[in-house]
């Protein structure tokens, strides 16, 4: 969230219970509902992308300037049991909302970069592709055809998005392109010089992911960007540029985003939007794969012995100096070193056998920098 | 990340196909076969050999960066994988299939009942097309031996796998529509694609070309 801030990103708590028919953009299979009392019908919040753009169109329908907001909050997905999911899992990310042009979409990917790095992850790349790559192949198809193939290629399903726009009278070079196309991942060079043998609108994307790649260049983005011309995101509302972070070790992507902006107009407030989301699940995972996971490794110190007010008066002074305690000895420190002190009296413990000093104590425990976890 | 690209390879009637492709490209698999180790490394490439259903599930979930499997079984599975390149062999059909001869009766008895029963291996690839063309159905889920169910008036339809359409035949049933052709497919982990593009692209191009020659 740090990283989050230092770009000028406000945080943003949305309802977690929204109506279910605005959950949209997602299998209704996969929303978590519930019945009101009154009989209504109620989704715990499946995407917080959708639930971000209905407040802001309901809250912000005035505002004119650029909106930054971020979030850490959770997300509930129906999973199929016994697939090792979860069905609430934590998710971070921002979503700037108003700006449409490149230098936009340049500053979410950048944020994304700086944000994995700030949490310790050097190994992910970051996949760049553009939602209209397939569009303008398949504006050459026939209309009946097009929800198919779309929803084919948001599958993963490549033979058969393939056989539907061959059999809807795409020409068979332009399949070749297509194929060709969504095979290609890396530097946009051999695309860029070919661009106006594409189709209109695939060439206009291939068009703004040229700027966006100079861009980047100039903003020095602190992972490797890779140009993924066959990255298709799962979600349907996406307009423009999209990216995810992958890294090794981990099946899928630890974070995804892009450019959605046809959004906000379904729900009456007509504005361009970028934005991504972290899975903070499968960024840990990244991070368990690199073997370098970020753990709080300040001191916790336990008091023992002593009279209740004694203990308590040194509980104070050690915590006004900035050590963390806990009366009575803890289960459980997650992963942070204990030191157990045994109180004599107000103003002194023994420690290891010696009676010193709290404030020595305080002194030699709160050098010891507090490294909080920055999450994000 | 493993240096080797690992394979998942379904067992079953599709394996001596699959090596067969996988020699032709120029992938060792002389080790693959003659002992009945799972995982069997050669140059580069590392090969598990797993159930179709896994196959999938091992690909979708990242611990295989590539699989070969039928599409019969991506489309009973549901896995988020990504379908590279149809390889051509293992070629089966998911039909809807009711006692010969039958056909107007069930459907006179569906317009009074409102609903048919379909007795069926693959419950997922029955409802979503029984759901796409409107029909209520009860499913009734099988093992195996579904040709028998509508003999035993278990169901009045079925929906099955079938190859040559013999043992339909066999059992008195006819093909009333078919729901999908499935062939081998080289499938690919999302993120593995990514990473491994040149690689994965390299290899389905090579599998590509040699499913096209074949007659």
């Amino acid at each position: 969230m740090g990283t989050f801030r230092s770009y000028g990103y406000v945080p943003l708590e949305p309802p977690t219970v929204e109506l279910a028919r605005s959950a949209a953009g997602l299998d209704e299979r996969r929303v978590l509902r519930f019945l009101d009392r009154d009989g209504s019908l109620l989704a715990l919040r499946p995407d917080i992308t959708t639930a971000v753009a209905r407040v802001v169109a309901q809250r912000y329908r005035e505002a004119r300037g650029a909106l930054r907001l971020a979030y850490f909050t959770s997300v509930f997905r129906q999973e199929h049991s016994m697939r090792g999911s979860e069905r609430e899992y934590d998710q971070a990310g921002v979503e700037l909302i108003g700006p449409s042009d490149r230098v936009a979409d340049a500053e979410v990917v950048a944020l994304l970069a700086d944000a994995l790095r700030a949490c310790g992850l050097a190994t992910a790349e970051i996949d760049v592709g553009h939602a209209s790559v397939l569009d303008g192949f398949l504006d050459e198809v026939a209309e009946v055809a097009r929800d198919d193939a779309r929803d084919r290629a948001r599958a993963g399903d490549l033979v058969s998005l393939l056989e539907i726009v061959r059999a809807a009278g795409l020409a068979p070079a332009r399949v070749g392109q297509l194929r060709d196309a969504f095979r290609h991942r890396g530097p946009l060079a051999p695309f860029a010089e070919r661009r106006d043998q594409l189709p209109p609108r695939s060439a206009s994307a291939v068009g703004e992911l040229l700027e966006l790649a100079e861009l980047l260049e100039a903003a020095g983005v602190s992972l490797p960007v890779r140009y993924d011309l066959g990255l298709v995101a799962p979600l349907g509302y996406y307009t423009g540029i999209t990216f995810q972070a992958i890294a090794p070790g981990l099946g899928s992507a630890i974070a995804s985003g892009g450019r959605y902006d046809g959004l906000l107009a379904r729900f009456g407030t007509d504005r361009a939007a970028t934005g991504f989301g972290i899975a903070v699940p499968h960024l840990h995972q990244a991070l368990v794969a690199t073997g370098q996971v970020a753990i709080d490794d300040a001191p916790l110190v336990t008091l023992e012995g002593g009279t209740p007010s004694h203990t308590l008066r040194v509980a104070a002074a050690l915590r006004g100096a900035g050590v963390s305690v806990a009366i009575g000895a803890v289960a459980e420190s997650a992963g942070r070193p204990v030191v157990a002190l045994r109180v004599i009296d107000g103003t002194r413990v023994e420690r290891d056998g010696l009676v010193t000093p709290v404030a020595d104590i305080a002194a030699d425990l709160a050098s010891v920098p507090d490294r909080r976890e920055d999450r994000g | 990340m493993r240096g080797a690209l690992r394979i998942a390879l379904a067992q079953g009637v599709i394996l001596p196909d699959t090596l067969k492709a996988l020699a032709a490209v120029g992938l060792p698999v002389d080790g693959l076969t003659g002992h009945r180790r799972l995982l069997v490394r050669a140059d580069g490439i590392e090969y598990v050999l797993a159930r179709p259903q896994d196959v999938a599930t091992y690909v979708a979930h990242g611990a295989a960066e590539l699989g070969i499997v039928g599409r019969d079984v991506l489309l009973e599975s549901d896995e988020d994988v990504i379908e590279l390149v149809d390889l051509g062999y293992g070629v089966c059909r998911f039909v809807v299939a009711a006692p010969a001869g039958s056909l107007d009766r069930s459907l006179e008895a569906y317009q009074h009942l409102g609903s048919l029963e379909v007795a069926t291996k693959y419950p997922r690839v029955a409802e979503r097309h029984f759901q796409r063309r409107g029909i209520q159905v009860e499913l009734i889920k099988l093992s195996g031996a579904v040709e028998l169910a509508p003999q035993v008036g278990l169901s009045d339809w079925i929906v099955d796998l079938v190859s040559t359409g013999r043992t339909l035949r066999e059992n008195g049933l006819e093909v009333v529509e078919e729901i999908a052709t499935c062939s081998a497919r080289l499938i690919a982990n999302r993120v593995a694609y990514a990473r491994e593009r040149q690689r994965i692209a390299e290899l389905a191009d090579r599998l590509e070309a040699w499913a096209g020659a074949r007659p």
